[in-house]
């Protein structure tokens, strides 16, 4: 079973909540999980607004060789794997931190990247297993940043594709609601949560995000949310709940037009039939 | 009739030596031969796009099954039919995935007369279901071509002009019992701009040849049950719209999902509108789609809503067929020796064995053959390219 925590730091929150405890907790989580199952896998992908990165497993450390110059191997006698892990994941995420800069007011990350190399992972990971085997794989993303509406095509692609490979997506929202999770989750079975009291994210993904979807049957979790999937007009990005769509290009509007602007295809109106009155017969005179 | 190309058949041809396709290496194995040909195989999976080219995404597609004697045939296991049945159940899931807005129907045609399995609609039950329990029929008499086309045209002169109407036949047998000129009927087809595609079982026919080349469909013959699968999905893609189809703006709505529970004060147990003809019995249920126009309750979209007649969707819906009009274009193989630095796949992080890899034109970023593969069938979106793109 294979895990994969997808976190989203792009500004911390408030002055208690900041990055560092946020990535306790999803260590914490992760360490939960790998100690679950020998079996079991993690990965863990951060995304910010210029790119994503695979903080672990990460390419310039091949876990097998566990030998010699093990400078991680700590003196308190923790699972080796976790201690790893934890510190594979700080290192990384140094990296990024001191690589990146923040450029502009840019708060919007860019999710869907993240979600495509995720699922090209697990795809990855399934086929290199042996024949008979069988993995069961989901998306944890943990997200304190907005939405990016460029993205929502695909947004939307990545979703279907998760649908079709049986990859739940959950989500765990530390600030504002992201209507594009709340679908993903919602077409993909999985569950979408906001975060009342941030300072207790590890309790929160412990008690709800941990059980595979298999335990979640027998406990009681948060209801799932109202899931708004009216469609927004593409003239004005309102909401609307009765719109036109061209057959072409299946765009959406809320008024009428002669003219698509996505795909300029002029439309037929469909103009009153007009009766012609019917000439009566007039009598031959005699 | 007008004059046909001349194909050369295949025993028109040379003979084939096919087994010199398999060279042996030094030491004698087959595994450098072997790896080559999946690699082909693999590499032929990935189509390419139609381009700019117009599409018909709002389709009603009528699947005419033979289901005469020739069906019980063994040569597909268990016999023709059920295998026909269970490949059918498969075309129709992938089918309402790829085009959730089309409909379908289902044909059988034996004993000289046809009828009809299924009505076209866009629930994909009704028809898997339909499916399950015609595996019992009885195989018997001859199938009737011309019959069958009857009753697809029947339904489908009266819809819309922007839909794409589509008539594909499975035919198993050799004849057809026609009681009228069918190259009459061929040329109604033509007026009313159905087209029509056929997969035939047996043997190539000349008639049908005649008619998918009139009416703008294809026809192909199957080798084996693999084959018959593969052609099968190459159906479901919306083909090219023809250019004399109209363009219009349909009219749809977007309904809300209202879940209410039994202690809100305002909730009142409906019955949905989609039971009225189902056998199970109408169920109360609190909440449900409401259509915006008349407030009918229904439990599953897409559907057409019988009270009001507004087709009800929802966004993702629309959604799921916007990949077939921003396809994604194919990635460009190079050998991976031009690659300095990391061999690293970018997507699945692993490193690039194979001897070829691929990279996006747009961001060049390097993928496995693996990914390439994922990339194009399921995720039709480049994972780095998504920094660098705005999209509608």
């Amino acid at each position: 079973m294979s895990l994969m925590p997808n976190n989203a730091p792009c500004t911390p929150v408030s002055a208690q909540f900041t990055l560092s405890k946020c990535m306790d907790a999803v260590m914490v989580m992760g360490n939960a999980h790998m100690a679950m199952a020998r079996t079991n896998k993690l990965a863990v992908i951060a995304s910010h607004c210029q790119g994503s990165h695979f903080l672990y497993p990460s390419k310039s450390w091949s876990g097998e060789d566990g030998g010699g110059n093990d400078v991680s191997s700590s003196g308190d006698g923790k699972y080796e794997l976790l201690s790893a892990a934890n510190n594979l994941i700080v290192e990384e995420i140094r990296n990024i931190m001191s690589k990146i800069e923040v450029t502009g007011n840019s708060t919007d990350t860019l999710l869907a990247g993240s979600l495509a190399k995720a699922l090209c992972y697990i795809h990855r990971l399934t086929k290199e297993l042996e024949v008979g085997q069988e993995i069961k794989s989901r998306i944890l993303v943990v997200k304190a940043a907005e939405d990016c509406a460029l993205q929502y095509m695909n947004f939307m692609n990545v979703i279907f594709a998760a649908q079709k490979q049986n990859i739940l997506i959950d989500a765990c929202v530390l600030d504002s609601d992201s209507g594009l999770l709340q679908q993903a989750c919602d077409i993909t079975g999985g569950l979408y949560m906001k975060i009342p009291q941030k300072v207790a994210l590890a309790q929160y993904l412990l008690w709800v995000f941990l059980p595979d979807s298999e335990q979640r049957s027998q406990l009681v979790l948060p209801p799932p949310a109202h899931v708004d999937y009216r469609a927004a007009c593409f003239c004005h990005r309102n909401l609307i709940e009765i719109g036109y769509v061209c057959s072409v290009c299946l765009s959406i509007f809320c008024n009428f037009s002669p003219i698509c602007t996505t795909c300029e295809t002029a439309f037929k109106i469909q103009l009153p039939q007009i009766v012609k009155p019917k000439k009566k017969k007039l009598k031959q005179p005699m | 009739m007008d004059e046909e190309p001349e194909r050369a058949k295949r025993w028109e041809g040379g003979y084939e030596r096919t087994w010199e396709v398999l060279k042996e290496d030094e030491s004698g194995s087959l595994k450098a031969t072997v790896e080559e040909i999946l690699y082909q195989s693999k590499r032929k999976r990935v189509i390419e796009s139609h381009g700019q080219v117009r599409l018909g995404m709002m389709r009603h597609v009528y699947v005419v099954i033979d289901c005469s004697r020739s069906m019980e045939d063994q040569d597909l296991k268990p016999n023709r039919l059920t295998s026909t049945l269970k490949l059918m159940e498969v075309f129709v899931d992938e089918y309402f995935d790829q085009n959730p807005i089309s409909q379908v129907g289902i044909i059988t045609t034996k004993n000289k007369r046809a009828e009809k399995l299924t009505d076209l609609a866009g629930n994909p039950k009704k028809h898997i279901t339909a499916l399950k329990k015609a595996v019992d029929t009885v195989c018997v008499g001859e199938p009737s071509l011309y019959n069958s086309l009857n009753l697809a045209i029947q339904t489908l002169k009266h819809m819309p002009g922007h839909t794409s109407r589509e008539i594909l036949i499975i035919l198993s047998s050799l004849t057809t019992c026609d009681p009228a000129n069918i190259y009459e009927l061929i040329k109604t087809l033509k007026s009313l701009k159905v087209r029509v595609s056929v997969i035939g079982l047996s043997a190539e026919v000349r008639v049908c040849t005649v008619l998918t080349r009139e009416t703008g469909g294809s026809y192909h013959v199957i080798l084996d049950e693999s084959h018959f699968k593969e052609l099968l999905m190459i159906h479901i893609k919306p083909p090219p719209a023809s250019s004399s189809s109209e363009c219009s703006l349909i009219r749809m709505g977007f309904p809300q999902h209202t879940i209410a529970s039994v202690t809100d004060q305002d909730a009142k147990p409906s019955f949905s509108m989609s039971h009225l003809d189902s056998s199970s019995g109408p169920g109360l249920s609190l909440g449900g789609y409401l259509c915006p126009q008349c407030h009918a309750t229904y439990t599953e979209l897409p559907v057409e809503c019988k009270v009001c007649g507004l087709t009800l969707v929802s966004a993702p819906h629309l959604a799921r067929s916007f990949h077939h009009l921003f396809p994604l274009q194919a990635f460009v193989e190079s050998p991976v020796e031009n690659l300095q630095g990391d061999r690293f796949c970018q997507a699945c992080q692993a490193e690039l064995k194979d001897k070829s890899m691929f990279s996006c034109p747009s961001c060049h970023s390097v993928f496995c053959v693996e990914c390439d593969l994922f990339i194009h069938e399921s995720l039709h979106c480049c994972p780095c390219c998504i920094y660098c793109q705005t999209v509608p």
